[in-house]
């Protein structure tokens, strides 16, 4: 019984939940043939009660009818035996039982004139005498000598003599017998029935919640492409499947996010490392004073790209955990971009584009400075090196509500179809860019720290357009 | 004129003690805060170079001890950490100014003149500047080489004074693009290069000697040898 296989049976959450809901099922039936017996109890002794003033009223009428002889006697027991064979309750086909019925009468002393039943009279006069003086309702007597007790109706006749007809409970309690008895049976099957059937059910939803939990151990870091089992069902375990897979799919899409990102990691970090290595030997060997020195000058200019490479995934791995700190302070948003754009044209200028910047009223928000300045620089450095000779950017700023908006526009190529989806996640390049691919990751990043959206689109004319909306905090009057 | 340089790191004390000396700022090392602490207590120093990221206590927390202590020299804090929450809290315990590792030599030790001077005396508020042959005008806010008239725009005299100001040092480009433009950050591209080259196109006229000097990989320096 407690092998090793019957004791997690015994331990499983189907075995508990059946053998309570048989419990409650066992105890509900219970009430229900509680109540049935009681209702069949006292219907049936109504129904014997109703039998036995009809039949001791005819007695009674045949009694005052036939005159009082020798005759007398005869007629009166046999219609107490005819009366005998009527017995209610009664199993079809069986042969009335000798001791089912009694009849008596007794004459105006209680002394007895007619006997018609089991065995001597004496014991049930014994008995009948006491309630001699009660009413004519039905009344139960224990007799000497009988096990069972017998349902009795008196009448009494117009010359003072009392008649008394007797029926055996005997049929009453045989028929609640056999109810009790079935009902016994049917109940244990009902309950084993039920139990099984939420036994069966429990533990098929129970083994659909264990095959998932079994599934999503499998997984694991080595391997995050297996899914749990789902099944169509629309239910709450087909759903919990789904919430996993889901959740499933978003971790391997990070996780691949991550290789990708680590791969390439390691390849923006190994080739500056290889030049500075490279280029520090030979500024150790080289003979030439003027090859030293250049060689020393190409790894400081690597280094730096290094530094700022490395200082770019920092925060962009910082805006991503939301962990990027701001240190807010009110900005004059338009001179700051005035600024940029003077800062910037000349070497936009160099390349042969052109920078322009449309602002027609001054613009305050609360931002972070800092990274506002390197957000700014950032769209402009991607139009250096994205946009070829003879193209225009134009930068605008304006307010829209309670919105600050930002749009930076060239009349370039635009983004290439399958770079435009996923501008803004790390990484993410055009073919042939020689940036690190983190440039509007880190765009996005600071939009979202400042409570902003970017987004990212072609433009009418075709060229890239980015639109950076912040939320104008420092309107007038409000905190 | 004596330093304190708080670093627990070998290979930056190592570089950095030599360079400051050079520089022309003799230097004594701590290489822990109940150093420093002793060390600022019985000496009298001009400035300190703290790192923040030291063995037995946080750095941030030293300068609130050291300034509790009577520590009135200036403090230029060395970090690791780049966020401007660190920058910010380290100026609010007493730090005058802060520099993020990895630092280019030249603007460390600009930086530290920086302070000297403004902890000594006033700045020099002459309206003009004089270097070689080159003279500002900073009132009218006008450039002369040779006595003649060089026709810059705004952002090109800031650029000019700036340079000026700091002649015979070297400056870096994120020094320029703090100092002139007011942005701290890296570029990674040429903007700076951009503006100084067109600024040299108007000062280094033909024939006479180049002021403007790029020291590549380091930054830019007007006159000096």
């Amino acid at each position: 019984m407690f092998s090793a296989e019957a004791r997690p049976l015994l331990h499983s959450a189907a075995w508990r939940i059946s053998a309570w809901a048989a419990l409650a099922y066992a105890l509900g039936t219970l009430i229900v043939f509680v109540s049935l017996h009681l209702y069949v109890a006292s219907d049936i002794e109504r129904r014997d009660d109703a039998w036995l003033t009809g039949e001791v009223e005819v007695l009674g009428d045949v009694a005052e009818r036939t005159p009082k002889g020798a005759l007398y006697q005869r007629v009166v027991e046999e219609v107490a035996e005819l009366a005998s064979h009527e017995v209610p309750n009664r199993v079809a086909g069986e042969s009335a039982p000798k001791d089912a019925v009694f009849f008596l009468e007794t004459d105006t002393q209680g002394k007895l004139v007619i006997w018609v039943g089991p065995g001597k009279s004496d014991p049930f006069l014994d008995q009948l005498r006491p309630s001699h003086a009660g009413n004519d309702a039905p009344f139960t007597i224990q007799t000497m000598g009988f096990s069972l007790p017998y349902r009795v109706v008196r009448t009494h006749i117009d010359d003072g003599s009392t008649i008394y007809l007797g029926l055996s409970d005997r049929d009453q309690l045989r028929v609640l017998h056999m109810f009790r008895l079935r009902f016994a049976l049917l109940w244990g099957l009902l309950v084993l029935f039920g139990f099984a059937i939420v036994f069966a059910t429990t533990r098929r939803m129970l083994g659909r919640v264990l095959s998932i939990s079994e599934a999503a151990a499998r997984i694991d870091q080595n391997d995050l492409s297996a899914r749990v089992p789902a099944s169509l069902r629309k239910d709450e375990i087909g759903q919990l499947a789904q919430t996993l897979n889901r959740m499933l799919d978003r971790i391997e899409a990070a996780m691949h996010q991550l290789h990708t990102i680590t791969g390439a990691l390691a390849h923006d970090l190994r080739s500056p490392l290889t030049a500075v290595r490279g280029n520090l030997e030979l500024s150790l060997t080289a003979a030439e004073g003027a090859t030293r020195q250049e060689a020393i000058i190409v790894c400081m200019e690597e280094l730096d790209r290094l530094v700022d490479f490395l200082n770019t995934a920092l925060d962009v791995a910082e805006a991503k955990a939301d962990a990027l700190r701001l240190n807010r302070e009110p900005i004059e948003l338009d001179q700051m971009l005035r600024s940029m754009a003077e800062l910037y044209e000349p070497s936009m200028n160099e390349r042969g584009l052109t920078l322009r910047l449309e602002c027609t009223e001054p613009i305050q928000i609360t931002g972070d400075l800092a990274l506002l300045h390197r957000l700014f620089a950032n769209l402009l450095n991607n139009e250096m090196v994205h946009l070829s000779t003879g193209h225009a950017v134009t930068m605008r700023l304006w307010r829209e509500g309670q919105l600050v908006r930002f749009s930076m526009e060239d009349n370039g190529a635009g983004f290439a179809a399958d770079v435009l989806e996923r501008v803004f996640e790390q990484r993410v390049r055009g073919a042939g860019s020689k940036g690190h691919g983190l440039g509007l990751a880190f765009v996005d990043a600071v939009a979202r720290a400042h409570g902003g959206t970017v987004h990212a689109a072609n433009g009418r004319s075709g060229g890239a357009r980015i639109l950076f909306t912040l939320p104008a905090q420092s309107g007038q009057g409000t905190d | 004129m004596r330093i304190l340089l708080v670093e627990d790191d070998i290979p930056i004390q190592e570089f950095l003690k030599p360079a400051l000396e050079e520089a022309g700022f003799p230097v004594d090392l701590a290489g822990d805060g109940k150093t420093a602490e002793q060390l600022s207590a019985a000496g009298n120093y001009d400035a300190l170079i703290l790192d923040l990221g030291l063995p037995d206590m946080d750095g941030i927390d030293l300068i609130g001890r050291l300034r509790a202590a009577g520590q009135q020299a200036p403090v230029l804090i060395l970090s690791a950490r780049r966020s401007t929450d660190d920058r910010v809290r380290g100026l609010e315990q007493g730090g005058d100014d802060y520099l993020t590792k990895p630092f280019a030599l030249a603007e460390l030790i600009a930086r530290l003149r920086n302070l000297l001077k403004r902890s000594g005396a006033a700045l020099n508020d002459s309206t003009r500047l004089r270097v070689a042959d080159l003279e500002l005008d900073l009132l009218r806010r006008q450039a002369s080489r040779c006595g003649q008239l060089l026709q810059l725009t705004q952002q090109e005299f800031a650029l000019l004074e700036y340079l000026s100001r700091n002649a015979g040092r070297v400056v870096t480009r994120s020094m320029i693009l703090e100092d002139v433009w007011g942005m701290r950050f890296q570029p990674d591209t040429n903007v700076v290069d951009v503006h100084i080259y067109r600024l040299r196109g108007k000062v280094d006229g033909k024939g006479q000697a180049p002021l403007i000097k790029t020291l590549r990989g380091v930054g830019y320096v007007l006159g000096g040898s």
